[in-house]
């Protein structure tokens, strides 16, 4: 079973119940991701800013720049980057810092001195690194008081408070398979807690698609290596995931106007547009037309092409129109995220997701499987490309026993839903309580302090 | 490939190369193709793949093609007291963040005892079962055949005319 929760906004109800917002004590919920920061205050429902998690040096400058939240105004065209993330983990404190310094400051414009964060940090963070981190929160930002957090737990207490009737709010238990910038968790939550013996991670996620998906256009059309921000636009727009791969291929061999998933994407010229766009929007949503493999045979697709006016715009489309750089996509566009299901294409000696969801369901004690297997929530920025959930269903089900039920939910905004549940646990009542203030850390020193969050 | 070694004379960049452990490993080992195969891996993690002659943190490279009088005056009577290349290179390296894999090895996650779940215990492991599919390196489409030097794949003469042409062995040194 496949659940969506794209419904109408429900009103964040667990915040009014939960907080009353009487003592707005300042709570800065940032959610630092490899990929974007989200941050914003406790309590609210939409994190105030959503930036880059890097600086970025345009051509035409010498400096590296902070990205500013809304894109449209920068030109990002080979920028080259610097993020402070590298597989997930913080290496570089001293970028670090200088982009919390700007956020805090000129995009949040709080005073540290004065506010608590909540922050959250990958699972498994190396000791060193959370000492980096403690460094920068309370010696160069001066912050009152700090609360470290993992992400399957926020996305766990934020599903729970959505529905405070469903299973997952009632078992208290949950699969959260959070797939992500820099790799792809799934991890067992049980009673608001991370089963951290039971979280298994596959070393995927997006950054690693969108430049999967630069070398494939880099060699067979147009030289892309250099433009990763536009390679994630194309990533997000155009990349879908195949439910039936062989079929797909197939589709993606034929030629002319037959070939449903032909799709091209025209790159900035710095001129008349900094921004790189998908020729023709229709074009790259014929894919939908294919439903599931049993549903209908192609035949009767293809009738609806011969229609005059489809093939007067193809024979437009064809022009090859040489003041415009563009590139085509056919097969890549699902060839691409296909990996997150089956690394070993890549080479990787690693097994997919549903393989991977399996193994942490299995580490846990066997009593919790079916819940598990019923309540496995979907999140991160990688699992927006349409139909991961239907893939990642039909991938599960022969792997799982044939009487536990499966049932996945994806949530309504999954690059958001972490910081959600930072929010809503942020503005619970004994927060203040759950966190380390300056004063302790600077009695006990980080990795005491640390025990704190059962790290 | 001996040539390149047996050259005593030939000139190396001065700028530090940083290796990861695996890569290491897989440099040491004789096998071309799994050393071909890491280091592909290694390259989707990367954040500027294209642009690897660009050192971040070496301002004063980057800007040599600037045209301005003053600056190459200025240049000019600095000159003097430049450090040579080796030494800035050293100087770079100690600066620079380093990645994740020297932290990760730094932690030394090995000397915990067996129970404790970790960063390496967490990683799900070889796939169960170990076959494979495989799409050709040029078209993307179902590949049969193997390029006999380099290992990477194509589906067709076609697609292996443009294999050859473009870029056998690039990936193996």
């Amino acid at each position: 079973m496949y659940t969506n929760n794209n419904k109408p906004h429900t009103p964040f109800h667990s915040t009014a119940t939960i907080c009353p917002f009487s003592d707005m004590s300042n709570v800065v919920v940032l959610d630092n991701g490899g990929g974007f920061i989200k941050a914003g205050h406790g309590g609210e429902r939409e994190p105030s800013t959503v930036i880059p998690n890097c600086l970025y040096r345009p051509l035409s400058s010498k400096k590296f720049l902070h990205p500013s939240p809304t894109s449209a105004a920068d030109d990002l065209t080979s920028a080259a980057i610097r993020r402070p993330i590298d597989r997930g983990y913080l290496i570089n404190p001293d970028l670090q810092r200088d982009i919390w310094n700007h956020l805090f400051s000129s995009l949040l414009r709080i005073s540290p001195s004065n506010s608590s964060l909540l922050l959250t940090e990958p699972l498994f963070t190396l000791p060193s690194i959370q000492r980096a981190t403690d460094e920068i929160v309370f010696e160069d930002l001066g912050f009152k008081s700090l609360f470290v957090a993992d992400s399957p737990k926020l996305v766990h207490l934020y599903e729970a408070s959505r529905r405070p009737y469903g299973l997952v709010a009632k078992a208290q238990c949950s699969l959260v398979v959070d797939c992500g910038f820099s790799f792809t968790h799934a991890a067992p939550v049980f009673q608001n807690f991370t089963l951290n013996y039971g979280v298994k991670r596959i070393d995927l996620g997006g950054k690693a698609l969108t430049n999967y998906l630069k070398e494939l256009v880099s060699y067979r059309s147009v030289n892309v290596m250099d433009e990763s921000f536009i390679m994630d636009d194309v990533k997000e727009k155009l990349c879908f995931v195949s439910l039936d791969v062989s079929r797909d291929l197939q589709v993606a061999r034929r030629r002319g106007r037959d070939n449903l998933l032909r799709c091209t994407y025209v790159l900035p010229d710095g001129v008349t547009h900094t921004k790189g766009f998908v020729k023709d929007p229709d074009e790259a949503k014929r894919y939908l037309t294919m439903m599931n493999r049993n549903a209908q045979p192609y035949s009767d697709l293809n009738q609806g092409s011969d229609r005059p006016d489809y093939a007067e715009k193809l024979e437009e489309r064809k022009k090859v129109d040489l003041t415009k750089t563009e590139f085509d996509l056919t097969n890549e566009r699902f060839l691409v995220p296909e990996m997150i299901f089956h690394p070993a294409d890549l080479g990787m000696n690693e097994a997919g997701l549903a393989e991977c969801i399996v193994r942490a369901v299995n580490s846990c004690h066997p009593l919790l499987h079916p819940v598990l297997f019923e309540s496995i929530i979907l999140t991160g920025g990688s699992t927006l490309f349409p139909r991961f959930a239907e893939r990642l269903e039909m991938e599960l089900r022969p792997l799982v026993p044939d009487n536990y039920q499966v049932k996945i939910t994806t949530q309504e905004d999954p690059i958001l839903g972490v910081w959600r549940g930072g929010s809503l646990l942020a503005s619970s009542p004994d927060f203040e309580a759950m966190c380390i203030t300056k004063s302790e850390y600077e009695e006990m020193g980080s990795a005491r302090c640390r025990k704190r969050f059962f790290h | 490939m001996e040539d390149d070694v047996s050259n005593p004379l030939r000139r190396m960049s001065s700028r530090t190369r940083k290796i990861a452990p695996k890569m290491a490993a897989a440099l040491a080992s004789s096998d071309n193709r799994t050393q071909a195969t890491l280091a592909r891996l290694e390259a989707l993690e990367n954040d500027n793949a294209g642009m690897e002659t660009v050192e971040p943190i070496d301002d004063d490279e980057a800007s040599l093609d600037d045209d301005d009088d003053g600056y190459v005056q200025k240049k000019q009577s600095k000159s003097t007291k430049r450090k040579t290349r080796q030494a800035k290179a050293l100087e770079n390296a100690r600066k620079a963040p380093r990645n994740f894999l020297e932290l990760l090895h730094e932690a030394n996650l090995e000397s915990l005892p067996p129970h404790v779940p970790s960063y390496g215990k967490a990683a799900v492991g070889p796939p169960s079962s170990t076959c494979r599919r495989h799409f050709c390196t040029v078209c993307g489409f179902a590949s049969n055949y193997t390029c006999v030097r380099c290992g990477m794949r194509f589906c067709s003469i076609r697609c292996q005319v443009v294999h050859d042409d473009t870029r056998c062995l690039k990936f193996v040194t």
